[in-house]
């Protein structure tokens, strides 16, 4: 029975080496696992790209072969949880960005939101908040950001205001207010992008 | 007088030729200037972190689409101490040999290469001298894998349009 | 007489270019290097700075070739590029503390910027034109020594004709009181 398990696994390593050469470049102990790990993505509909090049970077960088199955592993499961949370129509851009996104500690919920609030692509904004997280932004915080931007921004509008946040965090500003008050002046300037007119702004007359 | 300074003026000047060498040394680490509108460029320095030797750097030079949803990044590093420099990264496919970066002066302290990509995420990581990886201490931190050195990571839009891999 | 020989034109060589021979742009680059370091070199009245927002002012002529409309008039193009470079190194020269200042009382005294040709004459003039404010020194090297016409300026700095005619005429006006004064040291 286990020789016929290995076997069994064996082939399929085969099989997913034919379709995918690059696998050839890994770790004999990794070869195996990361192949039936594809296998699943594969039949699960989810991409198998991401996991390849996490796979190759492990490789690279002269990781031991448990570590380069464990976190090809994780961004597996990472990718699923990213399409229960963004739909099944998600693409695989938004899906990377979205298992990025989760991974540094974003909610399934948030993801949904963002859903939600974008008729757009979202693999900006998720790719955004994924960085914002990274760079020390608790994760409320900073979907809380993203999703007052995620209505009306345009894609540069969200590199530029992840770019600001950084930038103010480099000046010693709080991770949590650099995001809080970035977003707010960068949907100030999207208002003002719109045709609304805000009567309060101007001066009265005594 | 006000004629003799005009005439002294218009006099030739003789600027050394080589501003020529110079300029063109820099001009061939450009991409081939297309016809049409670049989008904006995006330039993000940085100082180099303390107790490191090179300091690492991506410039974000988004220079017009060559095919219709691909854009030309390039990538910069500050590493006078290094013999050679390669990109390594999602783009690809985490070959060391695939990108090398070329000294952009001659004192071979600034490292460059352009890599056009499409939209998309990606991890990447300059490897100095063969055995060192550094990350982009500016760009955004790829999580952490468990891999013993970490990975930068760079966006790169699309036209709004939702382009699949 | 015979038939001139004519060199490959602005036009041509832009075109090579913009088709992938970077190689060409070596052509563009000697052919206006002493012609805009010309005015790079009044106007920053420093050759060291000249040279280097030339140099700037070619590599970006590069970056953008795509964006000249007419090739053949390449130079001209460029040129808005230098007069560019230039005002962005004058403000940059100001905020460092150098010489090129046009407020009168700190120059009074002040020592004349070391020199390629060390003539009093030349000295003069560089200082002179030193006391210029920027925008009447830039008018004034654009009209009598680029010989443009209005219309060009215009279309080089951004100003209107008549914002020029006056601002030249202002710089003739001053460069002759600031002459008159140094008659008389």
């Amino acid at each position: 029975m286990r020789i016929a398990a290995l076997f069994a696994a064996l082939t399929l390593a085969t099989r997913v080496a034919a379709q995918e050469p690059r696998l050839e470049r890994l770790d004999s102990a990794a070869r195996a696992p990361v192949a039936a790990l594809l296998d699943s993505a594969r039949a699960a509909g989810l991409p198998p790209e991401p996991l390849i090049q996490r796979a190759l970077e492990g490789t690279t960088k002269g990781a031991p072969a448990d570590r380069v199955v464990a976190a090809v592993r994780r961004l597996a499961t990472d990718l699923g949880r990213a399409r229960d949370a963004l739909g099944q129509s998600a693409d695989p851009l938004e899906l990377e960005a979205g298992a990025a996104a989760l991974r540094a500690g974003a909610s399934p919920g948030a993801l949904a939101q963002l859903r939600r609030a974008r008729h757009q692509p979202l693999m900006v904004p998720l790719a955004v908040l994924a960085d914002l997280v990274a760079s020390g932004v608790p994760p409320d915080s900073a979907a809380a950001a993203v999703l007052v931007l995620a209505g009306s921004a345009r894609d540069a509008d969200l590199v530029e205001f992840r770019r600001a946040v950084e930038r103010d965090i480099a000046l010693g500003a709080s991770p949590a207010g650099a995001a809080t008050g970035g977003a707010r002046a960068a949907a100030g300037v999207t208002d003002l992008n719109s045709t609304a007119r805000t009567g309060s702004a101007r001066p009265r007359r005594p | 007088m006000f004629d003799r300074i005009v005439a002294h003026l218009r006099a030739p000047v003789r600027i050394d030729p080589a501003l020529d060498e110079r300029v063109m040394a820099e001009v061939s680490t450009l991409p081939t200037p297309t016809s049409g509108r670049p989008a904006a460029a995006v330039w993000r320095w940085l100082a180099p972190l303390a107790g490191l030797a090179a300091a690492a750097t991506v410039l974000a030079v988004m220079a017009r689409p060559t095919t219709p949803s691909t854009h030309k990044l390039q990538f910069v590093l500050v590493a006078p101490q290094a013999a050679t420099v390669s990109l390594v990264g999602d783009f690809n496919d985490w070959d060391a040999a695939r990108t090398p970066m070329h000294p952009l002066r001659a004192d071979g302290s600034v490292w460059s290469a352009v890599v056009p990509l499409g939209p998309g995420r990606y991890h990447y990581a300059f490897l100095v001298n063969g055995s060192r990886w550094l990350a982009d201490p500016a760009a955004p931190t790829a999580s952490d894998d468990g891999f013993g050195t970490p990975s930068s990571v760079v966006t790169v839009s699309g036209s709004g349009r939702g382009e699949g891999t | 007489m015979g038939i001139d020989r004519v060199a490959t034109s602005d036009a041509d060589l832009v075109r090579r270019v913009l088709a992938g021979d970077s190689g060409a742009y070596a052509g563009l680059v000697a052919r206006y290097r002493d012609r805009l370091g010309r005015y790079a070199v009044h106007m920053l009245g420093n050759r060291e700075e000249a040279e280097e927002a030339l140099q700037d002012a070619f590599v970006r002529g590069y970056r953008s070739l795509g964006r000249c409309d007419s090739p053949e008039r390449f130079g001209a193009w460029l040129y808005g590029i230098l007069v560019n470079r230039c005002r962005t190194a004058g403000a940059r020269a100001t905020r460092r503390g150098r010489m090129f200042v046009h407020d009168d009382a700190a120059l009074n005294g002040a020592s004349l910027p070391t020199a390629i040709e060390r003539t009093e004459f030349e000295d003069v003039v560089r200082w002179a034109l030193a006391r210029l404010r920027p925008e009447y020194r830039e008018a004034f090297l654009l009209k009598f020594v680029e010989d443009l016409e209005y219309e060009e300026m215009a279309r080089l700095t951004g100003a209107g004709v008549s914002a020029l005619k006056m601002r030249v005429k202002r710089a003739r006006e001053q460069l002759q009181l600031i002459l008159r004064e140094a008659e008389h040291v």
